[in-house]
């Protein structure tokens, strides 16, 4: 009892956006010149304007690649699937995002969110408190949604503190949604880390984003786990 | 068109100073997964076991060809590798290709794509970083015909980094044809509308290329590699499907 007292406690902390910046909704500032950031803001939101998706994926490079490849076509197009994904986007982009419009014309049943491995100046708990306030964020402007988080992956060729941080996120993130209703987390590393500690470029070209390949192995469950929630949606 | 003495020594700029974008450099690794240098490594490893005929080298535009199934159908016939890395400059391709990843093959033609990157070097700079590395590539491998190519534009609208990648074109296409071996080749024609926009079904990001994007600079650049790779003596050349 007091393990759990203190956990949403400290979810309160992190999540308050005063003390947490991975939990204080910030847009990406332009310093390259072009612009694209907002751009690609903007282009969301009036795209969403005409669409009625059954699903909403938003996050990082990991969401929008995703959507660059056939398995985007096979697996998510059939559920009316839009794709949000900003490359290098943190938690508290992604928190910007949802509040200034991304989800003002849409009413998807699922929310699939994928983000954090991006965070490189948060401790763990400082991203879990961000993925924690988008779902919030979520809760309160789409009360009907369901929010899956996906867990982060492993990265680097060989064992590194990434790895160790991204799986502390996941353990986190698994026991602040373990008593929501609405959200929950979806571990859908397939088991990418080989006996020697190592990842391979097949699955991860660059030791972080993921090959046609390694989404297959990602995507097939993740797409049945899916189904399984709009179907439930569908029945309430 | 720029400073001509930059066309025998591209890594000093008007005035004697250092190019700093011919600087070789490796990318520190501050995230703390160290993957720069583990792809780095890998690629070593590849010029180790491998013969390619056709060497890419570059940045992320490179890389993130290679996911794609264009790269299957008309550059792995080619026997082709690809030592692409997300991010890199003209600094650090030429790190790499002075640290190994030019070892052992002897590839006929090495595609350069790279200086969309090079955020803190002027126009001129970049292209002289081009330059170095299009020098480095013919005197390593003396036989090597070497394609450049140029940068796309980038953003939604017009921006100063469309402007910016257009000046490296314009110098590029001066000094590359005075290195002989060297040529230029534009794949950038048709990606900006007549109203200025760039389309996400052609760079999802405006920087990055879709399916559909690749493959509209694929077909030019593939014709640019099969009428080599043909004009070529034969030494050891696998036949092409």
């Amino acid at each position: 009892m007091h393990h759990i007292a203190n956990a949403s406690l400290t979810d309160k902390v992190m999540s308050s956006g005063d003390s947490n910046p991975a939990a204080t909704p910030t847009p990406c500032v332009d310093i390259q010149g072009d612009g694209r950031w907002m751009s690609l803001h903007n282009h969301f939101v009036s795209n969403s304007k005409d669409k009625e998706p059954d699903v909403l994926f938003v996050g990082d490079s990991l969401v929008q690649l995703l959507h660059q490849f056939e398995v985007w076509r096979e697996l998510f197009s059939p559920l009316h699937a839009l794709n949000f994904g900003v490359g290098g986007d943190e938690t508290q982009h992604v928190l910007w995002r949802l509040s200034n419009g991304e989800l003002a014309h849409i009413s998807p049943k699922v929310v699939v969110l994928w983000v954090g491995t991006h965070n490189h100046s948060h401790t763990a708990e400082q991203i879990c408190g961000g993925i924690m306030a988008i779902v919030q964020l979520i809760k309160d402007k789409l009360p009907k949604a369901y929010t899956l988080v996906l867990g982060v992956l492993p990265r680097g060729k060989m064992p590194n503190p990434l790895r160790e941080r991204n799986a502390q996120v996941n353990k986190l993130v698994k026991d602040a949604v373990s008593s929501l209703p609405h959200a929950s987390l979806l571990n859908v590393d397939p088991g990418f880390v080989h006996s020697d500690g190592s990842i391979s470029h097949q699955d991860l070209y660059d030791f972080l984003h993921l090959t046609p390949q390694g989404y297959q192995a990602v995507c097939q469950p993740l797409h049945a786990h899916l189904k399984g929630l709009l179907e439930k949606q569908a029945e309430n | 068109m720029g400073d001509t003495r930059l066309i025998s020594n591209p890594q000093r700029m008007s005035g004697d100073e250092i190019n700093p974008a011919a600087v070789a450099q490796a990318v520190e690794d501050v995230q703390g997964d160290d993957r720069w240098m583990s792809q780095h490594t890998r690629f070593v490893q590849e010029c180790k076991d491998a013969e390619p005929e056709v060497l890419f080298i570059g940045d992320s535009m490179v890389q993130l060809m290679q996911q794609y199934e264009i790269w299957r159908e008309l550059f792995s016939p080619l026997h082709a590798l690809n030592f692409g890395i997300g991010g890199d400059t003209t600094c650090n391709v030429l790190w790499r290709l002075q640290n190994g990843e030019l070892d052992n093959i002897r590839p006929k033609v090495t595609v350069v794509w790279v200086g969309t990157n090079n955020h803190e070097h002027s126009a001129e700079q970049v292209a002289g970083g081009i330059l170095a590395i299009a020098q480095l590539l013919t005197s390593r491998l003396p036989k090597t015909k070497v394609v450049v190519l140029g940068l796309l534009a980038r953003g939604d609208g017009p921006n100063p980094l469309r402007e910016k990648n257009a000046a490296v074109n314009g110098f590029l296409r001066s000094w590359l044809p005075r290195l002989g071996q060297a040529q230029f080749l534009d794949v950038g024609a048709g990606f900006v509308h007549s109203d200025g926009t760039i389309s996400t079904r052609d760079m999802f990001d405006f920087l990055h290329l879709t399916a559909a994007g690749y493959r509209a600079i694929a077909k030019p650049l593939s014709d640019l590699l099969l009428q080599i790779l043909d004009e070529t003596p034969e030494e050891k050349r696998a036949s092409l499907v």
